[in-house]
């Protein structure tokens, strides 16, 4: 009973949340209404015996993710409001038809038990330890190979993240000279000013 | 039916993540804003993870929990390179550029 | 409960993953006109990885470690040499193309690197977790590389488009993931084989395996998941153009596969009449709007949409019939083949892209009169993409619609059709190049005078125009990959 008061509360305010999220038409007030959603989310984690990645989700989602997204908002002072209008006039009702379609097709198959697997693995609640040792333990056997990658995607995503982010690779003579052709040249003529790094 | 003989099952939740999932995905095709277009793929991401810890509970397997961090430390990621690449367009055009400059999907 | 680890079978994965750290510390130590070296570092882990390839392939065998999510067998080690000889060409197109540029260049090595382990991954992965990691580890680091030259707009484009439709494609596949999950109770490929069969929700499990199918159709750039494919290949530095068109490309039907063929062989009304669609659309769509393309880069694109619904044919027809076992060698030997045709067609690109910095199909006016043997060789690729005997092209063809011949259901025959009339469809507009290079004059603005052109990208357009020869006079020898492949 409490559980599905808490549940309708969360699910009300996460579902409010995302659609406002949608709509909103400043970025900084859309960052927020996502951490709302998030927090819901990690309410119904605790519901679902998910301690461990309630936690996460609070540390991971709301704290990191969602204050690169404000820094990079701070950084490139696009926080102006957006006007709603589309130039593709097509593409609006065609998505939301497409939404509405997709979404009553799954509700349609909601009716039903969904979860028929027999589940081979370790339970939520086998042998000895809380939450967070048996996650841990099915990270480091079951997905151990996955878990190795990910080191390396992590790596990756940082070195792509500082070669795109900084200003340039060039000396800094160089630099500045390629950062005065962008301020002189409209955004056409770019391919020009650049031609001796675009072979087509 | 009495409040009270009401049961939380795996249902309400699997319902829930189809709704936000469709939100997420009805949202990054209608706007133009780059960075809430990101925020929208985030959404749908939580609506995957929610599921896979639905059946965690109802399966009664943890490996359900464990794929989640998998979800999360490539979200991660992702929004990394792809705030990276905003980055990068807007050095190239100061002076006070919305996200709407950047003419996406539009060809 | 001792993950057993059996360092033999993964060697290739440690060899690369550890000349991805040197590539990286080493480009700090560099002074800065030296960094080319780096691509040296980059070139000899790719060769060395090679070797653990064949002492596997000689010891023959099925590895099996972390309990069946990871398996070294023929398949995976095939697809791993060749997603190895392609990166090693790749690396050969780069070299003098990044180091033109002037821009940095370890971090270049290090994302194609990191692309090229992805791709390794995939190719053992036998579990839906493993390949979800793995389709990231290819993906993320070409979002990067597609936006490499940050000052040109179009790079920018090419960049943020691949990487939204990128990033949503991969969230539809893990909520079919996720439907997977619940209803067969596990992510290793082995039990959803066993339990995909006796779920009661049929219907369900065509939503859950067609949302899990959407991310590899983005990745394969299949019509109707498609759009992003010529402005990002356009606009995309061209030797990433060609990693993009042939490895990363690869890398999705390598999924696809094993999805299919390893996870829900046993219902193919899952899969089947999705992949029947995905199809016929691509070879249409893709071979008629390459007609009208005047940039050979978005040509080249619309031809391996097209290439890649030939590649889709084998996977739409594998059910029916004896067509199983064909299928499956036929979608292992495309790949190969198409991987050489491609990346010697786009070398050629770049080397002329030296000469005239254009990629219009009216400047290769008159390239027969003034370079005779680069109009050979691209005339070469072009008629194999085209499959004209005695080129590779031919026999990538030939296995195709052998599968559809097993197959011999009416759904399979009408396939079959298509991809013939479209065969033909598609001679059109790779002659039209060939014409161009041959029977026009040169239009004044290019200038015939030689340009040098770099030892490293003559030795690329020569080991592809030698697998593209070599395989289309004496087939044998990719067939007898695609029998191992397929299982002896």
């Amino acid at each position: 009973m409490a559980e599905f008061v808490i549940f309708f509360i969360m699910a009300a305010v996460a579902l409010g949340a995302a659609i406002s999220m949608v709509l909103a038409r400043n970025p900084v007030h859309a960052a927020l209404l996502l951490v709302t959603v998030l927090v819901a989310i990690a309410v119904m984690f605790l519901l679902q015996d998910a301690q461990l990645l309630a936690a996460v989700q609070i540390i991971v989602y709301a704290g990191a993710i969602v204050i690169l997204f404000l820094f990079v908002i701070m950084l490139l002072g696009v926080d102006k409001s957006e006007s709603l209008h589309d130039p593709v006039r097509s593409q609006r009702p065609a998505a939301i038809v497409l939404g509405v379609v997709g979404l009553a097709e799954l509700l349609f198959l909601v009716g039903h038990h969904w979860a028929t697997g027999t589940s081979s693995g370790p339970g939520l609640n086998d042998g000895s330890g809380g939450n967070v040792e048996r996650v841990a333990r099915s990270l480091f056997t079951s997905y151990l190979w996955p878990f190795e990658v990910t080191a390396i995607l992590l790596v990756v995503a940082v070195v792509g993240g500082v070669v795109l982010a900084r200003r340039s690779g060039l000396p800094p003579q160089q630099e500045l000279e390629l950062e005065r052709d962008d301020d002189d040249t409209e955004p056409d003529a770019m391919t020009e000013s650049t031609s001796e790094v675009s072979a087509p | 039916m009495t409040l009270a003989s009401v049961h939380l099952t795996d249902s309400y939740f699997l319902t829930f993540a189809a709704m936000l999932f469709s939100i997420g995905a009805v949202g990054l095709l209608i706007r133009r804003n780059v960075l809430v277009m990101f925020m929208c793929v985030e959404l749908m991401l939580n609506a995957v993870n929610l599921t896979f810890v639905t059946f965690a509970k109802t399966l009664d397997d943890i490996r359900g929990q464990a794929i989640v961090f998998f979800v999360l430390v490539v979200a991660a990621a992702e929004v990394a390179v792809g705030l990276a690449i905003i980055v990068a367009i807007f050095r190239r055009r100061r002076g006070g550029a919305t996200a709407d400059d950047i003419d996406l999907l539009r060809g | 409960m001792n993950p057993g680890w059996d360092f033999h079978a993964i060697a290739p994965e440690i060899i690369i993953s550890a000349t991805i750290i040197v590539v990286l510390i080493a480009d700090f130590f560099f002074q800065y006109r030296r960094r080319f070296q780096t691509s040296q570092l980059a070139t000899i882990g790719v060769l060395a990885a090679m070797v653990p390839v064949v002492t596997l392939a000689v010891n023959g065998g099925t590895r099996q470690m972390f309990g069946g999510a990871f398996v070294v067998d023929p398949y995976s080690l095939a697809l791993t040499g060749f997603f190895l000889a392609a990166a090693y060409v790749t690396l050969l197109l780069s070299v003098d193309y990044i180091g033109d540029g002037d821009y940095y260049q370890g971090e270049f090595y290090v994302l194609l690197l990191t692309s090229l382990l992805g791709m390794m991954v995939m190719t053992s992965a036998r579990d839906l977790i493993t390949i979800f990691v793995a389709l990231e580890t290819i993906s993320i680091p070409t979002f990067v590389l597609a936006g490499w030259r940050k000052h040109d707009p179009k790079s920018n484009e090419a960049a943020i488009k691949y990487y939204l439709i990128g990033v949503l494609s991969s969230a539809i596949m893990l909520y079919g993931m996720s439907l997977v999950f619940g209803l067969t109770g596990s992510t290793l490929l082995r039990d959803i084989a066993l339990a995909a069969p006796r779920t009661p929700h049929t219907s369900l499990l065509i939503v859950a395996v067609f949302l899990t199918l959407v991310g590899f159709a983005f990745k394969v750039s299949a019509v109707p998941f498609h759009f992003w494919v010529p402005d990002t290949y356009e606009g995309a530095p061209t030797p990433v153009t060609a990693f993009l068109s042939v490895s990363s490309k690869a890398g999705g039907f390598v999924a696809m596969l094993s999805i299919v063929f390893f996870g829900f062989f046993a219902v193919p009304d899952t899969w089947q009449p999705a992949l029947w669609v995905l199809a016929a659309a691509s070879m249409v769509l893709g071979n008629l709007a390459a007609l009208r393309q005047t940039n050979i880069v978005r040509m080249l694109a619309y031809s391996s949409i097209a290439q890649g619904g030939f590649i889709l044919v084998p996977f739409a027809v594998a059910a029916d019939g004896h067509a199983a076992r064909s299928s499956f060698e036929a979608v292992v030997i495309y790949l190969l083949i198409y991987g050489a045709m491609n990346l010697g067609a786009f070398a050629v690109v770049i080397a002329f892209a030296r000469r005239t910095r254009s990629a219009e199909i009216s400047t290769y006016g008159g390239l027969g009169s003034y370079a005779p043997s680069f109009a050979v060789l691209m005339t070469v690729f072009l008629l194999s993409l085209a499959g004209l005997p005695p080129l590779a092209g031919w026999f990538a063809k030939f296995v195709m619609f052998r599968s559809v011949l097993d197959a011999g259901t009416p759904g399979a025959t009408v396939l079959g059709v298509i991809a013939a009339v479209m065969s033909v469809v598609a001679f059109f507009y790779y002659l039209r190049v060939v014409r161009e290079m041959w029977f026009h004059p040169v239009p004044d603005s290019v200038n015939p005078e030689p340009v040098q052109i770099p030892l490293a990208l003559n030795a690329a357009i020569g080991i592809c125009a030698a697998i593209v020869l070599i395989v289309g006079i004496y087939p044998q020898v990719f067939a007898r990959i695609g029998e191992l492949a397929a299982g002896g």
